[in-house]
């Protein structure tokens, strides 16, 4: 508990700094419209000429979307810190983190508050209650329950694997890591209906880069649609793997760590 | 005198660097690719150690000695690659959390503040961090703000600070949770006379208050204005320990005459006639500089002996101390660097 605190005010005090930069948060703020308007505007173009893919109607799709927009928002609030992993490591200035009583992990995770939080996050949240009021949901007991435990495991396996793609920064020493964001654009693909793509890719997105739990399966369980819908249930145990996974290749990596000279 | 127990116990330390071998060169970096040969680059060459509660402790050495390794060892931030390490009885890099709350550290070079936060924000974060309770933290802060005078520093954002006004809250941020050893890499480095003096009287004064303190430094001052002991270190190895003033003693037996000649200085000719000093030739070739031990033979005797053999122009009388043998160990050519010390 305490440590959760502490994670929310080492955020809290990088939100009000963030803050009080006006301009920057609008123009931010308009930039994730912007950006996510342009996978909008695709997929409306899409369903403009077929009335469905693989069997997905426009707003099943702008469901699966708006998991992805809300999931990199909470990423970007909870752990936009270790996208600067690769600076602080070779900068050697997780020393400092090593100092203190409290997880060097977390300590990277809040170093940091990504401005595009809260487009996204409003965004993503816009996208999931207009499709939801379309899609006339029965929400009897067990879908509140069920969305209740579905939502927080999808954001979880997303925030888990950007530490786990900005952890190999222990490994490729650069001073930035285009893997990671070559892996978070990998990701990107699973916005959309995933049996669109090869058997191959399906099998990568759905195991060894589970993205496709972020959205695809997670909402496949909620709606009961297709035949993997039932893969959708075992999302929250593919966020405790995720987040186990997280934890240890950063304490791997960590190990790794030769701090810089002076 | 009163038993002591010991705060830090190094023994056998040892800390291997691995280092890509790499060609110059795009074709270098992608042999290396293929086969990867390490350079072992050895920082830390075996050093035992051991700090007492209430010492304060120079480490001192040229760049590269080792000294932020052996820091960084002692702090838990390297594991070692030999060798053992205990801090209060902690294992530092094995038990990083109760390790912290015994020790605080402040580095010269690079801040520990939150850079994108006011200062207070800083604080107040150590403090949940460090589970200060309230009553500690305000008496803490109290004290601090007031023989820091970071008082005004409190709103200002870190990045936004001067190096003197970052350095005062780097001190008050590592001595917030009221540590029992502190260790300071290079503490007053770029900092001006009046900033360090005042950074100088503040350690004095911690380490009066009973804290054990361990700095590494290139400033003479900070040796001998804070520090009762010095260790020396050079290539990864303790090469001299023990009390400041014994060894500003040890070196005030020395004197070194500068002359300047008329002439190019016949080497050879000086030490054959004064065989128990160091005679050695000056930045130009008509400087001469003679070292010697001031209880075998006065500094006159020496001039006198010089000045017989060869014509003088001009002469100066230097005293040493521990600025020299600092000196001297950082010019590694020198093999007599640290003859001084004893």
């Amino acid at each position: 508990m305490h440590t959760l605190r502490v994670y929310r005010r080492c955020l809290g005090a990088h939100l009000r700094a963030t803050l009080e930069y006006q301009a920057d948060f609008w123009i931010l703020v308009v930039a994730a419209v912007l950006t996510q308007g342009a996978g909008l505007l695709l997929i409306a173009t899409i369903f403009a000429r077929v009335p469905r893919i693989h069997g997905w109607g426009v707003w099943e799709v702008v469901l699966i979307f708006g998991m992805m927009v809300l999931a990199q928002g909470a990423s970007e609030l909870l752990a936009e810190g270790t996208w600067g992993l690769a600076g602080l490591i070779n900068r050697g200035e997780l020393d400092r983190m090593l100092l203190r009583p409290y997880p060097c992990l977390l300590q990277v995770c809040s170093s940091r508050v990504g401005m595009n939080a809260f487009g996204n996050l409003t965004v993503g949240g816009g996208l999931l209650g207009t499709a939801l009021a379309h899609l006339d949901v029965a929400w009897t007991p067990g879908r509140v329950a069920l969305a209740a435990v579905l939502l927080p495991s999808a954001l979880l396996i997303k925030v888990s694997l950007t530490v786990v793609a900005n952890s190999t920064s222990f490994w490729l020493r650069g001073a930035i890591n285009t893997f990671a964001a070559g892996l978070d654009q990998l990701g990107e693909l699973t916005k959309y209906p995933l049996s669109i793509y090869s058997v191959g890719l399906q099998a990568v997105l759905a195991t060894a880069l589970p993205f496709a739990f972020i959205g695809f399966f997670p909402v496949s369980a909620f709606l009961d649609h297709g035949r993997l819908a039932w893969v959708g249930l075992l999302t929250p145990l593919v966020a405790a793997w995720c987040v186990l996974l997280a934890v240890a290749v950063f304490r791997r990596g960590l190990r790794r760590y030769d701090s810089a000279g002076n | 005198m009163a038993p002591t127990a010991a705060l830090v116990e190094a023994s056998g330390l040892v800390k291997e660097f691995r280092r890509p071998r790499k060609a110059p060169g795009l074709a270098g970096a992608l042999r290396h690719l293929v086969t990867r040969r390490f350079d072992v680059h050895r920082a830390v060459d075996g050093i035992d150690l051991r700090v007492d509660e209430g010492e304060s402790v120079a480490y001192v050495g040229p760049n590269g000695a080792g000294k932020s390794t052996t820091v960084k060892l002692l702090t838990g931030i390297l594991v070692p690659t030999a060798g053992e390490v205990r801090v209060a009885g902690v294992v530092p890099h094995r038990d990083r959390v109760a390790n912290a709350r015994n020790v605080g550290v402040v580095f010269g070079q690079r801040t520990q503040l939150w850079w994108d936060l006011p200062v207070q924000d800083t604080f107040e974060l150590l403090r949940d961090m460090y589970r200060i309770p309230a009553a500690d933290y305000r008496r803490s802060m109290d004290r601090l703000c007031e023989v820091l005078e970071i008082g005004s520093l409190l709103p200002v954002l870190a990045r936004k600070l001067s190096l003197g006004q970052r350095m005062r809250a780097d001190l008050a941020a590592a001595l917030l949770h009221e540590p029992r050893i502190v260790y300071l890499d290079e503490p007053t480095i770029g900092l001006d006379v009046s900033v360090k003096d005042r950074v100088r009287a503040f350690l004095r004064q911690l380490v009066a208050d009973g804290t054990t303190v361990l700095l590494t430094t290139h400033d003479v001052g900070d040796i001998e204005e804070v520090c009762r002991r010095i260790v020396v270190v050079d290539e990864g190895r303790i090469r001299h320990d023990g009390p400041v003033d014994v060894l500003r003693d040890t070196l005030a037996g020395h004197s070194t005459v500068r002359f300047q000649l008329a002439a190019p200085a016949p080497l050879e000719l000086i030490r054959q006639h004064l065989p128990d000093a160091e005679v050695s030739a000056g930045a130009g070739e008509r400087d001469l500089v003679v070292r010697f031990d001031r209880t075998l033979r006065p500094a006159g005797a020496v001039a006198a002996a010089v000045m017989g053999l060869v014509e003088v122009r001009d002469l100066r009388i230097d005293d040493e101390g521990v600025a020299d043998l600092i000196r001297r160990l950082h010019d590694r050519d020198s093999p007599a660097a640290l003859t001084g010390a004893g």
